[in-house]
């Protein structure tokens, strides 16, 4: 087999658990955003537009629907001859087996996959962010720097800083100190989850790693500090684009309604750079000539008959007569009866709100510490006429005329 | 491998009916429906019934169909065994051109024999329906009929092309076949029959060796005793484009719920090309009314009882009113375009008017600039 230049490792095991009913069933990458993609199709499409096409995706918790939408990795082309997309879960040998135990284990414990495509370098994603990002020049600028590790950095303010694991560089961009959520940050550079490594480093120091029992076997926690603490050579990439965590409902509902932002840099009509998805032979949309739909994104197989403003719908939606959604994210399959309203929440898929109910609150009306974007989770039903106030996160169906 | 038992005819090679639309492509690849080229509906029903192997009979202008359809990925027909076959006309040097269903049918044979089915569906590549083929099917093989032939019982439309008019008894055979185009309420054919594959391929060459060039009305009909031809009805929505009158009220009936529905039906989906878009974004002064939007678009105006496809722009201020715009068709700010047809691509710059009427619309040509 000829060899890879370039091996993608996406860690796409995590359960997501700040999503809460979101990712009750899927795993974080699987989780639906902007209409009609998955969060996972951006590093997938990211994958392919800058050339990699070897991509393993690491999984574990809730596999099923990630596994069904990856499949052969059509839709990204990725469904090559030769590399391609490999769903990698952990597995036993004759000397038993175990669970990922942390993102470094994940990759150790697939270390015979990557020989057997014998990069030279492994680029290490996540299938936590929304953002473009052309991986090639990256790799171009770990290969003229001559470095061992890069590692993708995003100027944050001081504020949020203390949030993400901060990358202490020179002005040459040399990391000399890693900080994980440090309470005084030394530098606004936080790390994005993004690495790209000499391959034969990253085996030595993910063996190395492995001997110590008491490691995290984790990237941040125990890889970096390592291989800092060794003198390798450690650099910044520096990304000034669009990039979104989408680990917390909040962080969700804002990373969508951003599509809606003309001040936001993130252009997902861009044909020089898609973002692929699975084509479901949905019919086109409909709006209706009661419909109002204002500064909204709108996908395949919606009909609409009440208004919307504000709002990300994704693929087949209904949103009956006298319905309305505002400021509201409503996933593939929900549908809104007649007369009830949506505000400030998130529906997830195939639930039915029934005519009459409401659903969510405006931050102004409670005025309180308390208000949040509240959450119906996925195949529910909302009963006629029943409330559900802010901040929630429904995870069972609601009774008719019910005040949560 | 074994492929299916059934696999698809579709005749690309009808005559042109389309004026400008079909201009400079088939009758298959004209765009309808804010997001699908003719034949997708052909396809997906095909695909839908467990085909996995099409012929596709083409006679000119085809290149756009075979850029959209190319090796049938979106059908899932990317087939080892099976999968997507051109079939474009065949010219032996010193053989006069072929014309007419017959020798369309007598130059697949090649096809015919090595696609492995029992059965072969003849599909006309200009209907608009969603048909239910896996109960023809199941109708064709009960029955024990040699050929089954797809009806709708309705009134035909004004000004139609000719029509396969079927008398039926009780059972649903056909007992006599006439053509006509009067408007009328009636049984008739919509270009859609299940065959025996050796029948078939018996009855076309023996055909061609007498002369006869029309499959439909020098064969079929004249052997309505001899052959046992039942007919199986879709009561369903179907629209047969025979000319851009029924085009345009073929596009404009999908604004009706019920029309969407029927042809849209969940369990039998309709493809069509990917494109990879992003979902349509709706502006903050923009205000639609009664419209089929394809996705990728981007709307700041007004558009109302229109079919909007992919990658459309409607600038601020601009009005839409009674259009079919085509893919990425542009319209400027403070533009206004009633009863408007835009071909692929076309543009509309800022602050042009432009009005058809509801008799006779305006056209803008495939990259036209206005």
């Amino acid at each position: 087999m000829k060899s890879k230049k370039c091996v993608a490792m996406l860690l796409a095991g995590g359960q997501g658990s700040r999503l809460g009913v979101l990712t009750s069933k899927i795993a974080k990458p699987a989780v639906p955003y902007g209409g009609k993609y998955r969060i996972i199709d951006f590093p997938l499409s990211n994958c392919t537009n800058s050339g990699i096409d070897t991509v393993g995706i690491l999984t574990q918790y809730k596999p099923l629907e990630l596994n069904d939408y990856v499949a052969s990795g059509k839709p990204w082309d990725l469904n090559r001859t030769d590399g391609g997309v490999h769903i990698l879960p952990p597995y036993h040998s004759q000397q038993g087996g175990n669970w990922y135990k942390g993102t470094a284990n994940a990759i150790y414990q697939n270390l015979e996959f990557l020989e057997r495509y014998n990069p030279e370098y492994v680029l290490i994603l996540s299938g936590d962010h929304i953002y473009k990002m052309d991986y090639s020049d990256m790799l171009a600028q770990h290969i003229e720097d001559g470095a061992d590790c890069t590692i993708a950095v995003l100027d944050v303010s001081l504020e949020e800083a203390s949030r993400f694991g901060i990358m202490n560089a020179r002005d040459d961009g040399t990391i000399y100190e890693f900080e994980e959520k440090p309470k005084q940050p030394k530098s606004t550079l936080a790390s994005m989850g993004i690495y790209i490594f000499t391959w034969e480093k990253l085996r030595y120091y993910l063996t190395e790693d492995e001997k110590n029992p008491d490691s995290s076997n984790d990237f941040g926690k125990n890889i970096i500090p390592m291989m800092l603490g060794d003198n390798q050579l450690l650099k910044v990439y520096r990304f000034n684009d669009y990039w979104k965590d989408v680990g917390t409902v909040d962080s969700l509902w804002e990373a969508n309604l951003d599509l809606l932002n003309p001040n936001i840099n993130l252009n997902l009509a861009d044909k020089n750079w898609k973002i692929y998805s699975k084509n479901t032979g949905m019919p086109p949309q409909y709006i209706s000539g009661e419909a109002v739909v204002e500064n909204s994104l709108i996908t395949d197989g919606c009909e609409i008959y009440g208004k919307v403003d504000y709002s990300v719908l994704f693929k087949n939606v209904t949103v009956e007569e006298g319905a309305s959604v505002e400021y509201s994210l409503v996933m593939p399959g929900a549908v809104i009866k007649k007369g009830a309203k949506v505000k400030y929440a998130i529906i997830a898929e195939n639930s039915i709100i029934e005519e009459g109910a409401v659903i969510g609150m405006e931050p102004k009306a409670t005025g309180d510490e308390n208000w949040g974007i509240t959450v119906i989770g996925d195949n529910l039903t909302v009963g006629k006429n029943a409330t559900v106030g802010a901040n929630k996160m429904i995870t069972e169906n609601v009774e008719e005329g019910v005040n949560i | 491998m074994r492929t299916s038992a059934v696999a698809g005819l579709i005749f690309a090679n009808s005559d042109d009916k389309l004026k400008k639309l079909t201009a400079n492509r088939s009758m298959a690849s004209v765009p309808f429906g804010a997001r699908y080229r003719i034949v997708d509906f052909a396809l997906s029903n095909l695909v839908n019934t467990g085909v996995t192997s099409v012929g596709i009979i083409t006679k000119e202008n085809y290149r756009s169909l075979m850029d959209h359809v190319g090796n049938g990925i979106s059908w899932d027909l990317d087939r080892k065994n099976g999968g997507v076959y051109f079939i474009p006309p065949y010219y032996k040097r010193g053989v006069k051109r072929l014309i007419g269903t017959v020798a369309s049918i007598v130059g697949a044979t090649d096809y015919i024999e090595r696609c492995g089915a029992d059965y072969i569906v003849l599909y006309d590549s200009h209907i608009i329906a969603n048909i239910d083929l896996s109960s023809a099917l199941k109708a064709h093989k009960t029955k024990g009929a040699d050929i089954t032939v797809i009806y709708h019982n309705g009134k035909l439309p004004e000004k139609s092309s000719e029509k396969m008019i079927l008398s039926l008894d009780g059972d649903n055979r056909v007992k006599g076949i006439a053509f006509s185009e009067e408007s009328q309420e009636t049984c008739f054919g919509i270009g859609v029959s299940i065959i025996n594959k050796d029948l078939l391929l018996k009855l076309a060459t023996e055909a061609d060796e007498d002369g006869l060039t029309s499959f439909a009305r020098e064969v079929l009909a004249q052997k309505t005793e001899e052959l046992k031809i039942f007919g199986f009805e879709h009561s369903e929505y179907v629209a047969v484009m025979d000319n851009t009158a029924t085009y345009f009220e073929a596009s404009m009936a999908l604004l009706d719920k019920k029309v969407r529905s029927q042809l849209f039906n969940k369990k039998r989906p309709i493809f069509t090309k990917v494109r990879d878009g992003m979902p349509t974004r709706y502006g903050v002064k923009a205000s639609v009314k009664n419209c089929l939007v394809g996705d990728d678009c981007i709307i700041e105006g007004t558009v109302i009882n229109s079919i909007l496809s992919r990658g459309v722009k409607v600038a601020k201020g601009a009005v839409v009113e009674n259009c079919i715009l085509m893919q990425e068709t542009k319209i400027g700010e403070n533009a206004t375009v009633c009863n408007v047809i835009a071909d692929k691509n076309a543009s509309v710059d800022d602050s042009v008017v432009l009005k058809g009427t509801s008799e006779r619309y305006c056209f803008i040509d495939k990259n036209q600039i206005l």
